[in-house]
């Protein structure tokens, strides 16, 4: 049992903050959001689902806060160090309770977040607050458990490079990103996975920089009462000492001409076209942000012309998509297709900068602009069915803003999108000097 | 009602239905899974055909009749003012195709379903058949088959060979997507013949849940039955050929890391209580995507030689971008599988080795009293993971239908945990599962000299370039001399251009 005089004396210092649900909100359930003197900050909604709970810890560190040479992957190999234990709980232990409880306990990494989650029956949940605040607090492994574990981690690259998307992701965010972490990818380069077992030291470090209260959220939704949560997470987490440090992440320096290469996929392919543009960090107030994800939809998406043409009528693509990601820091925006003919990228390459071009002279037809709005909230409220999705849709907001505010501002911003606005955002983003071009083909045919 | 009522609404009446006893209403050709003040409503309409009814020489056709229905033109609207029309909906509609079932499913958001189900409807009902859309579809196959599950993912790649080999000469012998040679012979006719004999109104079941009206499953079963009339034959079930010892294909590919699937059919379905006290002794040995696995354990969390290690009952496509069962992929024959992720080359053989010396020890001395205890207080609250929306609740209750589960499967696997023994869950190892006799499938680069290791049951010491437990150390002495001899002529080698052709 932890000390209680220490979450005591929080009893009395922690904020507490209820914001009713707003019907023009788009967020549709009430929030309580309190904050440990420690700097944790726990969001907890109350839904209407019987004997359920999602309970999410995100960590406001992914892979873009590995800053030194030599250290990518370090965030993810992290969340699987993080199932190893501690004195109190040993791995094989907190495993056995996890079973017990039949909870299904699950973690992810990307840039921006690293994320564990589990969902249970709420009987449970005083257990799970116990043994999730034990190993932030007090995760122990040895030099053996984490060298073993760093085989799993080659395992998981392993399974992941037969996969073209992400040789060439690799490629591209390697081109592209000259100082910025974004320039490697979760998993991180295989040289990195390589060198873990070497990395011990580093690893224990970083669990002493990121895993404070500081940096981490807590998200409980389901069948809770707010109030008595708290007091167990003032309990278990009380004692939590301060000390995050943040990553000396440098920012990107403008780029000022276009980049191009190639990358060779060791299997048979058809050849990918991906272009990415410099673009924005997420910012829900930044009209040319959120306008940006519109021309996204509308330019290549599902019922855009050249779409139609390409994928449907031509068949000289067998995918096309846009992608405008929000993060913490500048992205890429990217689009990409699928080409059937390798002696059709030039061309398709084309007809895909034609499209910018007449996106950039020429504003959407309001009609369609209407029906991405209605599509993006329609799409929101349909995915808001239970606790886990709930929680799982809120992580990556909470991840790269710190609460869950912005989500009711992008939809603000989203609803005031004009066609000038997406006109101004393909001509600012989706410009030459922004641009990396990679093409990825097949070795083996 | 504001939004943020409907959407507590909507979860409510979803989670009380993963509560024992929760009834859908099913009589001849109609699942109903009603969750009031659900705002949003969802289809899942079920034809009794799949794969297994494909002609030979045209395999895949059951799939892209399907993807020539849900995505592709009909007679009212061509594909592109199909796709202009959901897209501010927000809602779709897609068809699962697998060995006997095909479901077209979708979900809409009450204020839409007026603009969205002539959609669905017609998609069904009215179907164009155009050329375009078949050439799209089939290129889309062709590229799957030959680029996608040759070359990008091993671990799907192995799964397919295996269930290939078991179910070798039986309609369950293929892939849903089919055979390169067999997509690309399948014509506009082919699809019309095949659409016209399965996709009638005697041989659909009507799936409906969430917040639909009295009205709207009235004009449902009205316009259904536009479809015209037939009852096509039932496809027996298949009989694999018995497999006397193991049973061996290398896939020989350039791959990073070696892949290994293996299996046996088993005679126990779902809704048996056998089949239920299967399901704890392999939650046991291989929960998918749980680190209880026993042979995740072993393999990874020991070792550290992959991703994951995971056993089967029934069949699991996808495993790969799911973590919990999927729906609507029933069969009435299935096989015990293992899943063992992408070990490195050189840890291949070791790692067969290893898995296997764990099933045999399974086989042979059943689950112990802890493991039992443990496992069973795992699944009955972990069954409630599998379900967690109404759409997952209406695929279960038609594949309730299927098996002929009176009531509840998830409910029936909640209450079973409660009332079976240990005795019945290793009586059940004893009936069902057997070691020997089984189909193994490898993908790996030197396939070669793996089937010359293999065939000679040659020692497969591993090292390590960290340290171990002593503990390990000494298991891995019994396990690189763990006796699985397969003879040679039990080992095929075929190039990974040869499969699926």
């Amino acid at each position: 049992m932890k000390p209680l005089t220490a979450g005591l004396c929080v009893l009395a210092a922690f904020t507490l903050a209820a914001a009713p649900a707003m019907s023009d909100a788009i967020f549709p359930y009430k929030v309580t959001t309190a904050v440990l003197p420690n700097g944790l900050k726990v969001i907890m909604i109350p839904m209407d689902a019987p004997g359920l709970v999602a309970y999410y810890s995100v960590v406001r560190t992914g892979s873009r806060d590995e800053v030194e040479p030599g250290r990518s992957g370090y965030a993810h190999f992290f969340e699987h160090m993080m199932f190893r234990g501690t004195k109190k709980y040993p791995g094989p232990v907190y495993d056995s309770i996890v079973t017990s409880i039949g909870a299904s306990a699950i973690a992810y990494t990307s840039d921006d977040i690293t994320a564990y989650h589990l969902n249970f029956a709420v009987e449970d949940l005083p257990k799970v607050i116990e043994i999730e605040s034990d190993r932030f607090q007090n995760l122990n492994y040895d030099l053996q458990g984490f060298q073993t574990e760093s085989g799993a981690i080659y395992g998981e690259y392993r399974k992941g490079v037969t996969n073209p998307f992400e040789v060439l992701d690799e490629k591209i965010r390697d081109l592209a990103f000259d100082v910025h972490t974004y320039k490697h990818t979760t998993i991180g380069f295989e040289r990195d996975i390589k060198a873990m077992p070497e990395g011990y030291e580093y690893s224990l470090g970083f669990f002493r920089r990121f895993y404070r209260p500081e940096n981490v959220v807590l998200l409980i939704v389901g069948d809770i009462k707010p109030d008595a949560v708290l007091k167990l997470v003032k309990k278990y987490y009380g004692p939590w000492q301060k000390g995050y440090q943040a990553s000396d992440v440098k920012p990107e320096p403008p780029q000022t001409a276009e980049r191009s290469g190639e990358v060779s996929y060791p299997g048979k392919t058809l050849p990918i076209l991906d272009m990415g543009y410099k673009g924005d960090a997420f910012d829900p107030s930044n009209t040319d942000f959120v306008a940006a994800g519109v021309f996204g939809e509308l330019a290549f998406g599902s019922t855009s012309d050249l779409y139609k043409k390409l994928y449907i009528k031509e068949q000289r693509v067998d995918a096309l998509q846009a992608s405008i990601p929000s993060q913490r820091d500048m992205p890429l925006f990217e689009i990409v297709a699928r080409v059937k003919n390798a002696d059709d990228i030039a061309p398709i390459r084309g007809e895909i900068e034609k499209t910018i071009a007449q996106f950039q002279s020429t504003p959407v037809d309001p009609q369609r602009l209407a029906g991405v709005k209605k599509r993006s909230r329609y799409e929101f409220l349909m995915s808001l069915d239970t606790p886990d999705r709930v929680a799982g849709h809120l992580a990556h907001t909470v991840a790269i803003t710190g609460g869950i505010e912005a989500l009711d501002a992008y939809y603000t911003t989203l609803a005031k999108i004009t066609p000038d606005d997406v006109m101004r955002a393909a001509g600012k983003y989706f410009v030459p000097a922004r641009r990396t071009t990679v093409v990825l083909k097949g070795v083996t045919q | 009602m504001t939004t943020a009522q409907c959407i507590g609404a909507v979860i409510a009446a979803a989670i009380s239905l993963m509560t024992p006893g929760e009834a859908s209403v099913k009589t001849d050709n109609t699942v109903l899974l009603p969750v009031k003040n659900d705002p949003t409503i969802c289809f899942r309409i079920w034809f009794k055909t799949g794969s297994q009814d494909d002609p030979a020489g045209k395999e895949g056709l059951a799939a892209i009749t399907a993807s020539m229905l849900t995505a592709a033109s009909t007679t009212r609207h061509s594909y592109e003012q199909i796709l202009d029309l959901l897209y501010p909906l927000a809602a779709s509609y897609d068809a699962t195709v697998s060995t006997e079932m095909t479901v077209i499913f979708g979900r809409v958001h009450r204020d839409n379903l007026d603009d969205y189900y002539p959609l669905f409807l017609e998609a069904m009902t009215s179907p164009a058949f155009t050329q375009q859309d078949l050439d799209r579809i089939k290129s889309l196959t062709l590229n799957y088959l030959e680029n996608t599950l040759r070359y990008s993912s091993d671990e799907e790649l192995g799964k397919a060979v295996l269930y290939n080999n078991i179910f070798a000469g039986t309609p369950y012998g293929h892939i849903p997507e089919g055979l390169v040679s067999s997509v690309k012979s399948i014509t506009l006719d082919d699809v019309r013949s095949f659409y016209n004999r399965y996709y009638t109104k005697n041989n659909l079941v009507l799936g409906l849940g969430g917040g639909y009206d009295a009205a709207l499953l009235a004009r449902l079963k009205r316009d259904l039955a536009q479809l015209p009339a037939g009852t096509p034959d039932i496809v027996p079930p298949p009989k694999p050929a018995a497999l006397k010892g193991f049973r061996a294909t290398i896939v020989q590919k350039d791959a990073p890391a070696t892949a290994i699937s293996m299996g046996v059919p088993i005679d126990v379905l779902r809704g048996t209580k056998d089949w239920y006290a299967l399901a704890i002794a392999n939650s046991w040995l291989g929960e998918h995507r749980n680190s209880s696995s026993h042979l995740y354990q072993v393999i990874r969390e020991e070792r550290g030689l992959n991703y994951g290690d995971y056993s089967y009952i029934e069949n699991f496509p996808g495993g790969g971008r799911r973590t919990v069962p999927p729906q609507n992929v029933c069969r009435r024959r299935q096989i015990f599988e293992i899943w063992i992720r992408p070990v490195p080359a050189e840890a291949g053989h070791f790692a067969l080795r290893a898995a296997l010396r764990e099933y045999r020890h399974l086989v042979e001395k059943g689950l112990t009293k802890d493991q039992f205890s443990l496992t069973r207080s795992f699944l009955k609250k972990y069954v409630l993971n599998y379900a967690p929306t109404t759409m997952a609740r209406l695929g279960y209750a038609l594949d309730d239908r299927f098996y002929g589960i009176a009531g509840s499967h998830l409910a029936k696997f909640r209450s079973m945990m409660a009332t079976l023994t240990l005795a019945d869950v290793n009586g059940a190892i004893r009936r069902h599962l057997r070691y020997g006799d089984m189909s193994i499938a490898i993908v790996a680069k030197d396939a070669g000299r793996l089937r010359e290791e293999i065939a000679a049951d040659t020692p497969s010491p591993i090292t390590y370039r960290t340290k171990k437990p002593d503990a390990v150390l000494a298991e891995d002495r019994e396990i690189a001399v763990f006796p699985v001899q397969i003879a040679p002529d039990a080992i095929s080698v075929v190039p990974v251009t040869e499969e699926f052709r």
